[in-house]
């Protein structure tokens, strides 16, 4: 049985769950309009402004990029994290006690400054090209989402199972795929969306790292609406929002989502 | 100052659509501890909230000497609650704890202090006064609990489970710990427990609940000897039930029954009183005794277990499954036909009812 | 050899991740800092010409201030929040997690292009007074403090219901009912017991939201606009228009500084106030 809040407490929360979701509701509508101004209630409805934005060059290369960007750079921050994670969780004495804290540094970097210092201290540098620059930022991005959550998830492993099967005769390595790798499944899957859907929102790495002709989704929208400002700008916003819930939606039907948000 | 009594009536309560409390009536007397027992589900701990406030009655009254109860917040109602898991306030040490009642209640902080202290040396605890709740062992805690609630000196006392996290030889020593502070106190206390040796060893009465009923409010002693019915029976410990109807009668008072399974067994009014024609007999394991004397149940003898002062036997008999208890220099072995006796002492007549099959019976 | 191999395993493993981070995160950063060191005989130069600056002065300040407002305010929205949800069981409960946690999903310019929907000259509330007559002209409400007030507690409150959901629904709740029997007022077991128990939680929370405020690029520029700059937004305007790149590594330290700070003291703080440990 538990108690009620106090009726004001709930009137305010009421108020701060209004305030979280009406935004977005208001950006849905103004992208429905079928004028030119953004609007709230729209002017009549209609789904031109998502076909127009599903035509600008601009956007679709943007997203293009965003999506490699997102899926390579969250790829190989998993690459190199799931072994730290793994070394981390299982080794507790191979390694000092602060030493996890070398892969949440870029936490305590602010993004705006890890990018600027990136674009000074390796890309102009050595010259590098744009794509390669947004590829090592957001590698970089992605990395504590998986040291964290890959971490958390094998706190919870039983290593026991690995010595057992060791003993039956399994190599290492075939330990680690068949019998590790799958129990952290779950956590290796919520560090990639959680990862990936960071990466293609981010704005304040890429900020640096973009190029001529090649920029991501972000940085695209946000000199557009530097520069105009109309209902292209919440279509694709809206468009975005739903990505990402297909995106989660898609693992939750395959994979059973729940288990890992818990 | 002696305690005032509280006053239960007519009390109806309902978690959503399901009816937990049905139309009790409980009357606790001044400076009586009354325990309510029962199995988990059966509105014991309900009632202890709806008197506490927690939770709203849908019907009735309750009220506490004059007051009443029902129309006040918790916070009001002046009651000192001891609970299962402490409760303790983690974030608070120990005398800190124990004050918290006190300091709710606007008393000065030498005051409070000075209060605080005395009751922890009641209690035996003033040498962790300075500690935090997570350093304590269960019994420590439960004690730091009973000394929060006494020291409000408040007029009514209740206590939801509060020895089952605790190990045996604990539950026994701060039960009677917690009888003794009860009656220095003269307090009026309601205990809630599922373990029927505690609320028997430490009340004045118990009321056995069921279904959200009071089944039977008696002293211990008539609990014991006297359950009103099958349900009492077999939670005072007879385990043994079975219907019976009266075959012939004789004017001394010598009655003959035919029990289920076809057994003939003679009884004697002079032993169990009036025997009406139809009914239970229920008879604890003490009071069935193997031996050869006619006159008995037959059984084979089935699993044997020992209990340290008697063996246990497992009987199969026309009548069911029987338990019966035997010396501990005669074992029997399994397989063996023998007859088991009922001794009048350690049974009782109970009114008729239809009995749950063997699987509902260990509700 | 297995033997060897074995006990530098862990080393192996976590070699490429170091390596990663060592070589594009803190060498590049490190470099930057480097970069803010002047002249021998005065070292602090740099910091020196930046802090005079009484434009920049008031920028940081600016800064601090604002990310100190917006964490107030969306540590006491998350906290309700937060009290409402751990009370709320099933499927109310799953949609208010949910309504909590998806606006996180959706990235910073989205979330602050809405605000410029909802307070721009034609938008959502000019309209609706104007239509109403209660105007004449539309308010200016874009581009002040208030406006990049609301757009950083937007972004936040997510994070703050989130950070106190875990203290929170950790509070035994028959703590509360023993609190209430003792004579505590249900204001009084929220001092008492509630609030002194969420302080882990308060902290926590606290920190991201402040930091979080302080690097706020995408809603400082579309909320703040050119009249409310805050530290990011002079960052980029020096390294990307001005290339005055010694004030941008000034910058860059200073923003360092302050979240490392901010860490540092949170720990602190956590460490002598811990309700529970005494």
């Amino acid at each position: 049985m538990q108690r009620k809040p106090h009726i004001l407490v709930r009137l305010l929360a009421g108020f701060v769950f209004a305030f979280l979701l009406l935004p977005l509701v208001i950006i849905l509508g103004a992208s429905l309009t079928s004028g030119t101004f953004l609007t709230f209630p729209p002017q009549g409805l209609s789904l031109r402004w998502f076909s127009f934005v599903l035509q600008q060059e601009n956007f679709i290369s943007s997203f293009q990029t965003s999506l490699i960007v997102a899926t390579f750079g969250t790829g190989f921050a998993l690459l190199v994290g799931v072994p730290v994670a793994y070394a981390l969780a299982r080794f507790r004495n191979g390694l000092p006690g602060w030493y996890s804290s070398i892969f949440f540094l870029p936490v305590l970097v602010p993004e705006i400054v890890f990018g600027f210092s990136l674009l000074k201290g390796v890309i102009v540098e050595y010259d590098l090209p744009v794509i390669t620059a947004l590829l090592i930022g957001h590698t970089i991005i992605a990395i504590p989402y998986a040291v964290r959550i890959v971490g958390a998830s094998l706190s919870t492993f039983d290593f026991a199972a690995e010595e057992a099967a060791i003993s039956l005769g399994a190599s290492p390595i075939k330990t680690f795929f068949t019998v590790v790798l799958p129990n952290i499944r779950s956590g290796i899957i919520a560090a990639f969306i959680l990862a990936f859907i960071t990466s293609l929102n981010d704005v304040s790495v890429s900020l640096f790292l973009t190029g001529p002709g090649i920029s991501t989704l972000p940085i695209e929208l946000f000199t557009y609406v530097e520069q105009h400002f109309d209902p292209s700008v919440a279509a694709v916003s809206v468009l975005l929002m739903f990505l990402t819930i297909a995106v989660i939606a898609i693992v939750e039907r395959s994979l059973g989502l729940s288990k890992v948000m818990r | 100052m002696s305690s005032p009594a509280l006053s239960i009536r007519g009390v109806s309560a309902h978690y959503g659509q399901s009816k937990v409390l049905d139309d009790l009536n409980l009357e606790i007397k001044s400076g009586e501890l009354i325990s309510l027992l029962g199995a988990s589900g059966c509105g014991k701990t309900t009632t202890l909230r709806l008197i506490a406030g927690f939770m709203q009655p849908s019907a009735g009254t309750i009220h506490l000497g004059d007051r009443e109860l029902t129309a006040l917040p918790t916070h009001r109602r002046n009651i000192g609650l001891v609970f299962q898991n402490y409760a303790l306030l983690p974030h608070l040490s120990v005398i800190d704890n124990v004050g918290f009642g006190l300091k709710q209640r606007r008393i000065a902080s030498a005051e409070r202090l000075r209060l605080a202290r005395a009751m922890l040396e009641i209690v035996g605890l003033s040498h962790l006064a300075d500690r935090m709740p997570a350093a304590l062992s269960g019994g420590q805690k439960q004690r730091v609990a009973l000394a929060r609630a006494l020291v409000i000196d408040p007029p009514l006392m209740m206590f939801d489970e509060p020895l089952s996290n605790l190990d045996a030889k604990l539950r026994v020593d701060m039960r009677v710990q917690i009888r003794r502070l009860q009656m220095t106190g003269n307090r009026t206390a309601v205990y809630v427990t599922h373990d029927q040796e505690e609320a028997f060893s430490i009340s004045d009465r118990v009321a056995i609940m069921n279904a959200g009923k009071v089944v039977q409010l008696d002293t211990p002693e008539v609990l014991y000897r006297q359950p009103a019915n099958a349900f009492v029976a077999r939670f005072v410990g007879f385990e043994n039930i079975v219907g019976f109807r009266v075959t012939d009668r004789t004017d001394n008072g010598k009655v003959g029954i035919e029990i289920d399974g076809g057994v003939q067994v003679a009884l004697s009014e002079a032993d169990f009183g009036k025997i009406p024609d139809r009914g239970l007999i229920a008879t604890r394991p003490d009071g069935l005794t193997i031996s050869d004397v006619p006159g008995g149940i037959p059984a084979t003898i089935g699993l044997r277990t020992f209990l340290g002062r008697t063996y246990q036997y497992h009987c199969e008999s026309a009548a069911g499954m029987l338990v019966a208890h035997g010396r501990i220099e005669t074992p029997h072995e399994a397989g063996a036909q023998t007859v088991l006796a009922i001794s009048p002492q350690h049974s009782a007549i109970l009114p008729f009812e239809t009995l749950a099959g063997p699987k509902e019976q260990q509700a | 050899m297995k033997r060897q191999l074995g006990r530098s395993l862990p080393l192996l493993l976590v070699l490429p991740g170091t390596l990663v981070v060592l070589a594009f995160l803190v060498l590049p950063v490190l470099g930057t800092f480097s970069g803010t060191i002047g002249p021998a005989g005065n070292r602090l130069a740099l910091y020196e010409t930046f802090f005079a600056n009484s434009n920049n002065m008031r920028i940081v300040l600016r800064t601090i201030r604002i990310a100190l407002i917006a964490t107030v305010i969306s540590l006491v929205f998350g906290f309700v929040a937060a009290s409402v949800i751990v009370r709320t069981n099933g499927f109310l409960r799953q949609i208010l997690l949910v309504a909590s946690v998806f606006p996180l999903l959706t990235g910073a310019i989205v979330r602050s292009f809405a605000w410029m929907v909802i307070l721009g000259r034609n938008g959502i509330i000019n309209s609706t007074l104007m239509s109403l007559g209660v105007i004449d002209q539309p308010l200016t409400l874009l581009f002040t403090e208030g406006s990049l007030m609301i757009g950083l507690v937007y972004l936040f409150t997510p994070l703050a219901i989130l950070s106190l959901m875990g203290v929170l629904e950790s509070i035994d709740e028959s703590v509360l009912d023993a609190s209430a029997s003792l004579g505590a007022t249900p204001f009084g077991v929220f001092r008492q017991v509630t609030l002194p128990l969420a302080i882990p939680g308060l902290i926590v929370g606290g920190v991201l939201v402040f930091t979080g405020s302080l690097a706020a690029f995408a809603t400082a520029r579309l909320l703040g606009g050119e009249s409310q700059k805050i530290l990011p937004a002079l960052l980029h305007e020096k390294a990307m228009v001005s290339f005055d790149w010694d004030a941008a590594n000034t910058i860059a330290v200073v923003m360092v500084a302050l979240t490392v700070v901010v860490i540092v003291a949170a720990q602190y703080t956590a460490r002598r106030f811990n309700p529970v440990a005494g």
